[in-house]
Order: C-alpha cells, then sequence, then structure tokens
C-alpha cells in the first residue's frame, strides 16, 4: 500500500506536465481554426464595408463634407483583433477613395482613448467618443461625428452593423444601417477605387468569367483541301491544299454569344507555288445550348462567304478548261497566272473557352463548278462542294 | 407492410438536415437551416419566394435554405454562440416589444443597456438593439447612464429581479436618465441560460418585457 502511494505521488508531476502538454495544444488548435476563419471570413466582411461605403456614395448621411471619427471598428466574437485592423484599414481606404461619402475621417487620439475623469459624481473610467462634455475640456475640437462599425458572425451570415453618433453630450445616434450577407456567398471583385452596385460588379465578374467582350480577335491557321480531279471524273491537275494565316475581328451582340459575326482577312504563301489573299465573313449561330459554356466546349454552326485571289504557278489548276501544254509552259516562263472568285461555305465550329477552336467546313466555288481540274466532294443543295477546310484558332 | 413502411419512413429518411438513422446529430447541428417565407422575406433569405398553394392544394412545399455557420462549432463558448446566432432576430423582437409596450413613448430618446457575463457579448447585444430601435423610426442616443459609487455597491448586491427596478429609480432620481428618455435593458439572466429578457425603465418606473 505504502509502495502504491509512493508511487502515485512520484508520477503527479508527470501527468500534471500531460495534462498542460494537452491544454496547450489544444489552444494551439483552436488558435490555428481561428485564424483560419478569420481569413475567410475576411473578404466577406470586405465585401460588406465596401457595399457600405457604396450606399454612402449614393445616399450619403450629410450634405457636405464633415469630419467625422472612426470611433470603432469591433469583429465577430473570437475572431481576434488582427482582423480588425484590417478592417479598419479597409474600410479608412475605402472612404478616403470615396470622397462622395462625404465623411472626412480625422484624427482623435482623445476620442478613441480610455480617459479618466474625476468630479463631485465620482471619478468616472470612459473613453472619449462616450463623454463628449470631457473631449470638449480636453481641447477636441476635430471631430464632430463617430462613425461605428461591428461586424458579426450569426449563423450562416456576417452582419455589418454601422451607426453615426453625434458627439454632443446627448450623444444622438443620427444614422444606422444593417447589411447581412451569406458567408458562402462569392466575394465580389470590385475595384477598390470606384465601388459600384452588387448588381454591377455581378456583371463584370461574369463578363470576366466569360472571358470576353462584344470584340475578340482571333488568330487562325487554315488550310484548304480541293477535291482532286477523280472525284469529277476528269483528269486535269489537282489544285495544291492552301495554307491561310488570318485574322480580324469577331463581334458578338450580347454576352451569351449565342449568335457571332467574324470578318476575317488571310494571306497565303508558299514559295514558288502560290501566293494568295482573302476576306471572308461569317455568322454562327451556338448549336450546343441557349448560352456559352463556362466549363464545356460549345459547338457552332455557321455560313459565310469569301472572295479569294492567288497567283503563283500553283493558281493556275483554278480554271475550267483543262490545262494545256502551252499555259503550261507559259506559266513557267515567269507570267504567273492570276485567279480571283469567290466561295459559300459552311461548317461547324467547336470552341474551347474561348481560348482555341476546332473546325471545318465545306466550301463551293460557283465559278469553277464547270472545271476540269477541280473536282467536287459531294452535292448538296443542288451545289458542288469542292473545297474541303480545317482550321485552329486561338482567341486573344 | 405499407403502414409500418409508411410510419418508419420519417424516422428513417427524417426532412433535411434533421437526424436519423443515416444522419448523425452533429452533421444536423452543422448547418443552419432558416425558413424562407413568402410573407416575410428575411434580407438575409431569398427576394423571390415562390408564391405559396392555394389553401387545399394537396401539395405543400416549404423552401428550407440550409447553410453551414460562419464559425464552426467549439470555437466560441455555446451559450454565446447560441445568442450571437440569432442577434438579430432577437434583438429586433426586443425593440419591437418594447415599441409595442409604450407607444406614447415614439418621441422619446430611447437609450440601450445591455447585461451579459461577456462584455464582448454585451456592445453586440447593445449595437444591434439600437439599430432595431432606429428601423422602427425612434429617436435613439448612443449615451449610458451611470450610477453612482454607492448605488453600484447596493444594487449589485440584490438579486436580478430587484436591482434593475431599484437601479431604475436611482436613474431617475440621480438626473441620469431625465424625463423624456426611456432606457431598454436586455439582460441575460444566467451566464450558462441562453434565454434574454428585457425591460423598459421611464421616469423611474421599471417594466419587464
Amino acid at each position: 500500500m505504502r509502495a502504491l502511494l509512493l508511487l502515485v505521488l512520484a508520477l503527479m508531476p508527470a501527468v500534471a506536465t500531460a495534462a498542460d502538454d494537452v491544454d496547450a495544444a489544444l489552444t494551439d488548435e483552436l488558435d490555428r481554426a481561428r485564424a483560419r476563419v478569420a481569413s475567410q471570413v475576411q473578404l466577406t466582411a470586405y465585401d460588406l464595408v465596401d457595399e457600405l461605403v457604396y450606399g454612402l456614395t449614393q445616399e450619403p448621411i450629410f450634405g457636405t463634407p464633415t469630419p467625422v471619427v472612426l470611433a470603432g471598428v469591433s469583429v465577430p466574437v473570437g475572431l481576434g483583433t488582427g482582423m480588425q485592423a484590417l478592417l479598419e484599414n479597409h474600410l479608412s481606404n475605402a472612404l478616403i477613395r470615396h470622397p462622395d461619402t462625404h465623411i472626412q475621417l480625422v484624427h482623435c487620439p482623445s476620442c478613441t482613448a480610455v480617459v479618466v475623469h474625476s468630479g463631485p459624481e465620482g471619478t468616472v473610467l470612459t473613453r472619449g467618443v462616450d463623454d463628449p462634455a470631457l473631449l470638449a475640456k480636453l481641447g477636441e475640437s476635430t471631430g464632430q461625428h463617430a462613425l461605428f462599425i461591428d461586424v458579426e458572425a450569426e449563423g450562416a451570415w456576417l452582419v455589418l452593423r454601422a451607426r453615426v453618433t453625434r458627439l454632443t453630450p446627448e450623444r444622438p445616434i443620427v444614422w444606422s444601417h444593417t447589411l447581412a450577407t451569406s458567408a458562402s456567398t462569392p466575394a465580389l471583385l470590385r475595384d477598390p477605387t470606384e465601388l459600384k452596385s452588387a448588381e454591377d460588379a455581378r456583371a463584370e465578374y461574369l463578363a470576366m468569367l466569360h472571358d470576353r467582350g462584344h470584340v475578340a480577335i482571333p488568330l487562325r491557321f487554315s488550310v484548304r483541301s480541293y477535291a482532286g480531279v477523280e472525284y469529277y471524273g476528269g483528269s486535269g491537275v489537282g489544285a495544291p491544299p492552301f495554307l491561310f494565316i488570318q485574322s480580324g475581328a469577331e463581334l458578338t451582340p450580347d454576352p451569351r454569344q449565342a449568335w457571332l459575326s467574324s470578318f476575317i482577312l488571310g494571306y497565303a504563301v508558299i514559295p514558288q507555288a502560290y501566293q494568295g489573299l482573302m476576306g471572308q465573313a461569317r455568322f454562327g449561330r451556338l448549336l450546343t445550348g441557349s448560352q456559352h459554356s463556362l466549363t464545356h466546349p460549345d459547338l457552332y454552326g455557321f455560313i459565310g462567304g469569301a472572295a479569294m485571289t492567288v497567283w503563283g504557278p500553283a493558281a493556275a489548276s483554278f480554271r475550267n478548261r483543262k490545262l494545256t501544254a502551252d499555259e503550261l509552259l507559259t506559266d513557267e516562263d515567269g507570267d504567273d497566272p492570276r485567279t480571283t472568285f469567290s466561295t459559300i461555305q459552311f461548317g461547324l465550329d467547336l470552341r474551347l473557352g474561348n481560348r482555341v477552336g476546332l473546325s471545318s467546313f465545306l466550301e463551293t466555288i460557283p465559278s469553277l463548278r464547270s472545271s476540269r481540274n477541280i473536282g467536287n466532294y459531294m452535292w448538296l443543295f443542288g451545289l458542288e462542294w469542292q473545297t474541303f477546310g480545317t482550321e485552329v484558332t486561338f482567341w486573344f | 407492410m405499407g403502414v409500418i413502411v409508411t410510419a418508419l419512413l420519417p424516422w428513417l429518411w427524417p426532412v433535411y438536415p434533421a437526424p436519423g438513422v443515416f444522419r448523425s446529430k452533429e452533421e444536423a447541428r452543422a448547418y443552419h437551416c432558416e425558413r424562407a417565407l413568402h410573407d416575410a422575406p428575411s434580407h438575409r433569405t431569398l427576394t423571390r419566394v415562390d408564391t405559396p398553394p392555394n389553401r387545399g392544394e394537396f401539395r405543400k412545399s416549404d423552401l428550407i435554405v440550409c447553410t453551414q455557420p460562419v464559425v464552426p462549432p467549439h470555437l466560441r463558448d455555446p451559450a454565446d454562440e447560441v445568442v450571437l446566432r440569432t442577434l438579430q432576430d432577437r434583438t429586433q423582437q426586443l425593440a419591437a416589444a418594447a415599441h409595442a409596450l409604450r407607444p406614447e413613448l415614439q418621441s422619446h430618446t430611447w437609450l440601450v443597456e445591455a447585461h451579459d457575463p461577456n462584455t464582448a457579448v454585451v456592445a453586440k447585444l447593445r449595437f444591434a438593439t439600437q439599430n432595431a430601435l432606429m428601423e422602427h423610426g425612434l429617436s435613439v442616443s448612443d449615451r449610458t447612464p451611470v450610477l453612482g459609487a454607492g448605488d453600484i455597491q447596493v444594487v449589485t448586491r440584490m438579486p436580478p429581479v430587484a436591482a434593475h427596478p431599484a437601479a431604475c429609480a436611482r436613474y431617475a432620481g440621480t438626473g441620469s436618465l431625465q424625463e423624456d428618455d426611456v432606457l431598454l435593458v436586455i439582460i441575460r439572466p444566467d451566464a450558462q441560460a441562453t434565454e434574454l429578457v428585457g425591460g423598459v425603465c421611464e421616469q423611474g418606473r421599471w417594466t419587464w418585457l
């Protein structure tokens, strides 16, 4: 029994130390959790402050610029004072950048300091803003009003309360406001120098997500392959594939990008073979849904037309009649053939996030319907479709 | 068989997020749920709530918005958490009750005092109640009535039921509370309780809400 008692007495300090370690670890873990929550809540609190300042720009409390003391900013219970300093800085910054709130922040050390005042009624320990008569005795006349801000986490909501008190002995509250938002609401992306309404900020946010405005500039590489004469049963010299690099403007009337139009210029060159210039116009319609998708590829159908002029030895194929030996010899003498023609096209365009697109199309050249050098891939809508094109497009 | 299944269904699959066989109480408590009302939409819930079905219609539906709390459980004192979670609603109810109790005091100046074991919660209660009174169109002052040291020594030794009426009388007696002032006091009587009670002090007369 005595030995057991001695053992217990010997182990007691070790047990106490272990308990202290557990408490310290628990405290550290809680502090880490509080810091994590504070960092998550901070942006939402900033949003509420922005919303408050925006409201003040729309409906100012004062008709003229008025000195106001930022008397207090309090944060959710349990989330520490670090967040308080951040919130105070953000509010000051927003108010300074928006003079149309008519709130001029002024420095008043005595207002926020704890002051002791002894008089006939006793000794009173108070903050300066809580005793305007005492402030007057201290000679503080810079601030006529005090702004108080409180942010609190109430269940799933973050609530901001604000009030403005006139610093007179009666201390009337001249203005108050309460704003609430859900912590699950994504932070609005606002320019800190120019606050705007939540609706406008949301529209900009969505436009940014959609990643483009009404005009975009594409850079396109295309290859046009012309049907060989075997498709037509002839025996002329077939046209080589034409490689174009194209750019221009792509327009959409609304951010949903359900309808598109594009106006493109292109240039093609293969030394010793051909050169070419082209202009092209297209109209496209989104086929997969009513609006552009942020997460899935979009498929567009399009129709359009183009005008091309090509020259060089390889351009000799763009003639209706079969090439003769004389023509081939003449071309080799340096008098390169030049041909200008127009086309009609339709196709499909698969786009990934407005960054890259893959498209293919069929094109008909009406002026070469009876060409003995170019065949056609198919008959459709009563037309010969002589050209099959593929394109890769990048947008900027 | 059908009757048994019908009887067991609410127990096996209760309405989300109520606890049941497949959802523990801890999981259920991790969500804060609020019913979105059509006739009184909260500024915190959706502004667009479908019109409720006509009376007598077989199918009835509710819109309940469930979200996770901003501050996870166990980071704050549980009693404080309960008070803070419903701070807006409670202070609005107290302000509405005080205003309805004495509608003739519309033109008076309202002061607010709060008592809670946690001083941080005191400030929150006072701020929220002041804003709630302002929303009723009342004149609210940020002033706080004070008692002398002797009065405080006496009042703090009395039980709460007697202390607040006594303090009210002394406020009027010392002139700390003027004739056209009304003091709304919010009290959490017990540190372990989450109930809030209120009282109105006017011209030395105390009235419990």
